[in-house]
C-alpha cells in the first residue's frame, strides 16, 4: 500500500485493539462533549444540535412558503378571483420562489450535511462547530426578518430573479426590493460559511482509511456542491451589491441611460442562477445514492460513474447560465453554445437516474415510505428532465419562455430532485436523532397525498402554459379556455398541502429529539451514521476498510462502542478530532475544537442586524450593529487556536499524533484558501461586469488620464504583502523579538492602507464621477471592494498585535499568523491588479 | 496536488475550453472570425485531452488499488470530457 503523508497504513492493522480500556473515559468524553441546557442551547454548537435546528428552520421556511403557494393557487382557480391584488400577487410569487431557493433548498441541503456528514465520516464534529452555529444563525435571524416583511406589504415583488429595470429606483421605487438584496445578499454570506465548513469537513475530518474511493456518495455530493457554492454565489453577492449601490447611491451599474447594461444582471445573476439548481440538486441526488442503496441493501451500481457525474454535473453547470437568456438577442454563435452545453448537462443526471434504477432492480426494496418517496422523486424528476431537455432547444423555448409550462417544468424537477428526496431521507435518518421513528402508516399516506398532489397541479400545467397563460401574473380573463386546468392544479396543490400537514402531524406525535437512546438503524443502513452514537458521536473512530463497513463487518458497531479504535477518550481533556489527509485519509494530527459560546449567535445577531437595519434605513444603529459585530467574531475566535500542554499524545495502538500544527495541510490554512477563492470570484466577477461594460458601450467611457500612478500604487501594494512574508520568515527565527514579526505585520498593514488610499485621492483627482457613468460606478466598485479587503486586513493586523501582546503566537509558526499572513497577501495581490487594470485599461493600454 | 490535477484535469479543460469558445463568441459577435476561432481552440483543448488520458490510462495500470481507482476516474473523465469539446464545437464548426 502506498502512503500520501508517510504514514505507514500498515499501522491501520493494529486494530481494533485487543487491552482492556481504562475506567472513566467514557464519563470523561460525556463530560467534555455535554452540550448545554435550557436557555444554554442557544450557545450549543455541537453538529446534533445546530444540524437539528437547521433542518427544522430549513422545514418551517418550507411550510411557509408552500402556504404561500396554495394562497397563489386558490387565486388562480377561477378566473378574475379577488384573494390576493395585483401586487400582493406580485409579493407572494416573489416571496414564494425566494424562500424556496434561497431559504429552503440551500440551507436544507446544508443542514442535511451539518447534521449527517460528522455522523458519516465518523469526526466528533465538523471542524469548525462555532462557524456552523455562525452560519445558523446568520440564517435563522436573517430569514425570519425576510419573511416577516411580507406582513408589512414590504416584501420584494420583482421575482425570485430580481432583474433590473424593473427592480431599479424608477420602477421600485419603495424598499421592497432592498430588502431582497440587503436580505439574500447577506444570507449567502452564511451559505458560504457553511460550504466552507463542509468542505473542509469532507476533506480532513474523514476516518482513518476512508480514502476518496470509500467515501459516502453523500460525502461526495456535498464536496462538489460545497465548491460549487464557492463558485457561483459570488456572483450573486456581487450582483446584490452593486444593485444595492445602484438603487442607494445612484451608481448606475445597469442603466442603460448611462452606459450601464441590465444584461450584466442577467449574466451574475444566471451564472449564479443554474448552478444553484444543481446545488439543489447534487446532495438530494446523494441522499437517494445512498437510501436505494441502504434500502435495497445492495452496493449503488456504477459508484464510480455517479462520482463522475457528481463531478461532471459541478462543471457543466457552469457553462449554461445564458440559457435563461436565449430570448435577450444574444449573438446565434454564443446561443448555439449554451443550448449545446445545456444538453450535455442532462447526461450526468441521466446516468445517476439509471444508477439507481439498476440498484433498485438488482435489490430487493421495500415497500415502504422511504422507499416509496425515492421512486416517486425519480419519476418526477425525470419528467422534469424531459421538459428541461425541451425547454434547452432553442426555437422551443421562444414559444413557451415566460409561461405557465416554465413553471411546471421548474416545479417538476425542484420538486422531484429535492423535496421528494428530501422527505425520503427525513423518514430515512429520522431514527439517528428521535426517541422513535415516523409512523410508517402515516407515511404512506403522506406520500400518497403529496405525489398525487404533486401531479395533479402540474401535469395539466403544460397545458395551461401552451394554451398561453404568463407566469407571474395575478390573474387571467373567462372563455380563454384556461379555467379547467387552473382548477385541476388548484385542486392538486390543496391535496399536495394536506400531505404536508399530515406529516407536520405525524413529526407531532412521533419525533423525540434525542442523542442517545434513538429509534437507531430501522432501514438497516450500511454507513458510519448508524454506529452506535453519543454527543461525541462515535465512541471510538474506526478504521474504515470498505463503502459499507456495518455491512462488510458486523463487530463494528461493537468494538467501536468498547473503544478499540481511534481516540477512543480524550488524550488532551477537550473536544477534539482526527485530521487526516484528503485522498487516503491517513491520520496527520489531533485537532482541538472549541466547545459552546455565546459568541458566534451575538456575532450572527449583530451582523444580521447591520444589514436588516441598512434595509429600514436607520443607519446609525445599523452602523452602531455593525461595529458591535467585528469584537463578538473576534472574541469567538480569541478563544481558538490555543495549543495544549501535551504536543504529542497516544490516540489509541499506540499511534502518537500532534496536538498543534499549521501550514498548508492543516484545516485552518484549507478554508482561508477556501475564502479567498471567494473573494478572487467576486473579484473575477467584477472584472468580467468591468469589460462586458465597456463591450456593449463603448462611446461611453472617457479617458481619465490615470495610467501614471498605476505602477507606483501597485508597487506600494507589492511592498505590503512583501512586508507580511517578512514578518512571517522573522516568526520561524529563533533569535527574532516577540514583536518583531509582528509589526512586519503591521507596517505591511499600513502599506496597504497607504495604497488604497493613493488610489483612492487619484482617482477623485482625476475626477471621476460614480453617478454620472458606468465606468466611474465601475471604478469606484472595485475601490471600494479593495477597501473592505483592508478594512478587513487592518483588524486582522490589530487583532493579530492584540494576541502578540498577550504572548498568543505560537512559535515557530502559529495558525493565527498564518491565516492572517494568507488574507493580507491576497489583499495585496488584489489591490496591485485592481488598479493596474482600472487605470490601464482602456486607455493605458 | 498531482492527484487532483489528473482526476479534474479533464473537466477543467472542458471548462476552459467552453468558456474560450463564448468569449470569442462575444468578443466577435455576429462574424465567422469566431467561428474561425473555434478550430484551433478545439484542437488545443482535444489535443490536452488526449495528454491527460495517456497518464491516466498509465495511472490505471498502477499497482496500488486506489491509483487504479483515481486513473480510472480521471480516464473517464478526460474521455467524457473529449466528447463534450467536440460536440460544444460542432455549433461553431457546422457552419
Ligand atoms: C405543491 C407545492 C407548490 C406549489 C403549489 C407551488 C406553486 C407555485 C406558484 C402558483 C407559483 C407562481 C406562478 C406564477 O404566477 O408565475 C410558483 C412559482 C415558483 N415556485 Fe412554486 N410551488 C410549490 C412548490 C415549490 C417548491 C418546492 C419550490 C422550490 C424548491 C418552488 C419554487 C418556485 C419558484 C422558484 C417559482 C418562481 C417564482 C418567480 O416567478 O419568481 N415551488 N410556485
Ligand atoms: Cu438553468
Amino acid at each position: 500500500m502506498k502512503s500520501e503523508t508517510g504514514f505507514d497504513p500498515a499501522l491501520f492493522d493494529r486494530f481494533p485493539t485487543k487491552e482492556e480500556r481504562p475506567p472513566g473515559e467514557i464519563e470523561e468524553l460525556e463530560r467534555v462533549w455535554r452540550a448545554p441546557r435550557g436557555w444554554g442551547l442557544l450557545t450549543a454548537v455541537n453538529n446534533n444540535y445546530i444540524g437539528t435546528f437547521y433542518v427544522g428552520a430549513a422545514f418551517m421556511f418550507f411550510v411557509l412558503a408552500g402556504f404561500l403557494a396554495l394562497v397563489m393557487r386558490v387565486q388562480l382557480a377561477l378566473p378574475l378571483q379577488g384573494v390576493l391584488p395585483q401586487e400582493t400577487y406580485n409579493q407572494f410569487f416573489t416571496m414564494h420562489g425566494t424562500l424556496m431557493m434561497f431559504l429552503f433548498a440551500v440551507p436544507m441541503m446544508e443542514a442535511l450535511g451539518v447534521l449527517l456528514l460528522p455522523q458519516m465520516l465518523a469526526a466528533r464534529d465538523l471542524p469548525f462547530p462555532r462557524l456552523s452555529a455562525y452560519a445558523f444563525w446568520a440564517y435563522f435571524i436573517g430569514g425570519t426578518c425576510f419573511f416577516m416583511s411580507l406582513f408589512f406589504g414590504l416584501a420584494p415583488d420583482g421575482g425570485w430573479f430580481m432583474y433590473p429595470p424593473l427592480t431599479s429606483t424608477t420602477y421600485s421605487p419603495g424598499i421592497n426590493a432592498d430588502f431582497w438584496l440587503l436580505g439574500i445578499g447577506f444570507i449567502e454570506i452564511s451559505a458560504i460559511a457553511g460550504a466552507i465548513e463542509i468542505l473542509v469537513g469532507v476533506l480532513k475530518t474523514r476516518a482513518p482509511g476512508m480514502t476518496l474511493a470509500r467515501m459516502p456518495i453523500f460525502a461526495w455530493a456535498m464536496l462538489v456542491f460545497a465548491a460549487m457554492i464557492l463558485i457561483a454565489f459570488p456572483a450573486v453577492i456581487l450582483a446584490t451589491l452593486l444593485l444595492e449601490l445602484e438603487r442607494a447611491l445612484n451608481w448606475p451599474f445597469f442603466d442603460a441611460t448611462r452606459g450601464g447594461d441590465p444584461m450584466l444582471w442577467q449574466h451574475l445573476f444566471w451564472f449564479f442562477g443554474h448552478p444553484e439548481v444543481y446545488i439543489i440538486f447534487l446532495p438530494a441526488a446523494g441522499l437517494v445514492s445512498m437510501m436505494v442503496s441502504a434500502l435495497s441493501r445492495v452496493t449503488l451500481v456504477g459508484y464510480q460513474l455517479v462520482v463522475l457525474a457528481l463531478l461532471a454535473t459541478g462543471f457543466i453547470s457552469f457553462g449554461v447560465w445564458a440559457h435563461h437568456m436565449f430570448t435577450t438577442g444574444m449573438p446565434t454563435l454564443s446561443i448555439s453554445f449554451f443550448s449545446a452545453a445545456s444538453m450535455a448537462v442532462s447526461v450526468p443526471a441521466g446516468i445517476q437516474v439509471f444508477s439507481w434504477i439498476a440498484t433498485l432492480a438488482a435489490g430487493k426494496p421495500r415497500h415502504n415510505t422511504p422507499t416509496l418517496f425515492l421512486v416517486g422523486g425519480i419519476v418526477t424528476f425525470v419528467i422534469g428532465g424531459l421538459t428541461g431537455v425541451m425547454v434547452a432547444m432553442v426555437p422551443f423555448d421562444w414559444q413557451v419562455h415566460d409561461t405557465h409550462f416554465i413553471v411546471a417544468h421548474l416545479h417538476y424537477v425542484l420538486i422531484g430532485g429535492s423535496v421528494f428526496p428530501v422527505f425520503a431521507g427525513l423518514y430515512y435518518w429520522t431514527p439517528m436523532m428521535s426517541r422513535r421513528p415516523l409512523s410508517e402508516r402515516l407515511g404512506k399516506w403522506v406520500f400518497w397525498l403529496m405525489f398525487a398532489g404533486m401531479q395533479i397541479t402540474f401535469l395539466p400545467m403544460h397545458l395551461t402554459g401552451f394554451m398561453g397563460m404568463p407566469r407571474r401574473v395575478y390573474t387571467y380573463l373567462p372563455g380563454m379556455g384556461l379555467e379547467p386546468t387552473n382548477m385541476i392544479s388548484t385542486v392538486g396543490a390543496l391535496t399536495f398541502g394536506v400531505g404536508v400537514a399530515l406529516f407536520i402531524y405525524d413529526l407531532a406525535r412521533n419525533f423525540r429529539f434525542a442523542v442517545e437512546g434513538t429509534a437507531g438503524n430501522v432501514y438497516g443502513g450500511g454507513t458510519l451514521e448508524w454506529l452506535p452514537n453519543g454527543l461525541y458521536a462515535a465512541r471510538s473512530i474506526p478504521v474504515v476498510r470498505s463503502r459499507e463497513p456495518l455491512w462488510d463487518d458486523p463487530n463494528l458497531g461493537d468494538d467501536v462502542e468498547q473503544g478499540r479504535y481511534f481516540l477512543p477518550g480524550t488524550p488532551t481533556g477537550q473536544r477534539e478530532t482526527i485530521i487526516t489527509s484528503p485522498i487516503r485519509a491517513e491520520p496527520q494530527y489531533l485537532q482541538i475544537m472549541p466547545g459552546p459560546s455565546v459568541w458566534p449567535l451575538l456575532g450572527a445577531l449583530f451582523t444580521a442586524g447591520f444589514f436588516l437595519l441598512l434595509t429600514i434605513q436607520a443607519y446609525t444603529p445599523a452602523v452602531i450593529s455593525g461595529i458591535l459585530a467585528i469584537p463578538s467574531i473576534m472574541r469567538w475566535l480569541w478563544e481558538t487556536d490555543r495549543p495544549v500542554a501535551k504536543q504529542e499524545v497516544d490516540v489509541g495502538g499506540g499511534i502518537r499524533l500532534k496536538t498543534y500544527a499549521t501550514g498548508p495541510s492543516t484545516h485552518g490554512w484549507w478554508a482561508m484558501i477556501m475564502l479567498l477563492i471567494v473573494a478572487f470570484m467576486v473579484f473575477l466577477m467584477l472584472v468580467f461586469g468591468f469589460l462586458f461594460v465597456f463591450g456593449v458601450h463603448p462611446e461611453y467611457w472617457i479617458d481619465f488620464n490615470a495610467s501614471g500612478p498605476a505602477l507606483p500604487i501597485a508597487a506600494v501594494y507589492t511592498a505590503g504583502g512583501a512586508l507580511v512574508l517578512l514578518g512571517r520568515h522573522l516568526l520561524q527565527r529563533e533569535g527574532s523579538t516577540l514583536w518583531s514579526p509582528t509589526t512586519q505585520v503591521l507596517l505591511g498593514c499600513l502599506a496597504l492602507a497607504g495604497a488604497w488610499i493613493l488610489d483612492f485621492a487619484l482617482w477623485q483627482d482625476a475626477g471621476i464621477d460614480p453617478e454620472a457613468s458606468a465606468q466611474g460606478a465601475l471604478i469606484m466598485a472595485f475601490l471600494s471592494l479593495e477597501g473592505f479587503l483592508v478594512g478587513v486586513a487592518v483588524l486582522m493586523g490589530a487583532y493579530l498585535a492584540l494576541r502578540t501582546s498577550r504572548n498568543m503566537i505560537e512559535r515557530p509558526r502559529s495558525v493565527t499568523f498564518d491565516v492572517t499572513m494568507l488574507f493580507l497577501v491576497y489583499t495585496a495581490a488584489q489591490g496591485a491588479a485592481s488598479t493596474l487594470l482600472t487605470r490601464l485599461f482602456p486607455g493605458g493600454l | 496536488m498531482r492527484a487532483w490535477t489528473l482526476l479534474l484535469g479533464g473537466l477543467v479543460v472542458w471548462t476552459a475550453h467552453f468558456l474560450a469558445l463564448y468569449g470569442v463568441a462575444s468578443i466577435f459577435p455576429g462574424t465567422t472570425i469566431a467561428n474561425w476561432l473555434v478550430l484551433p481552440l478545439t484542437l488545443v483543448a482535444v489535443a490536452a485531452l488526449i495528454f491527460l488520458l495517456r497518464r491516466s490510462v498509465v495511472q490505471m495500470a498502477s499497482r496500488d488499488s486506489l491509483d487504479r481507482w483515481m486513473g480510472r476516474l480521471a480516464t473517464l473523465g478526460a474521455a467524457i470530457s473529449l466528447l463534450a469539446v467536440v460536440w460544444q464545437a460542432i455549433p461553431a464548426l457546422a457552419r
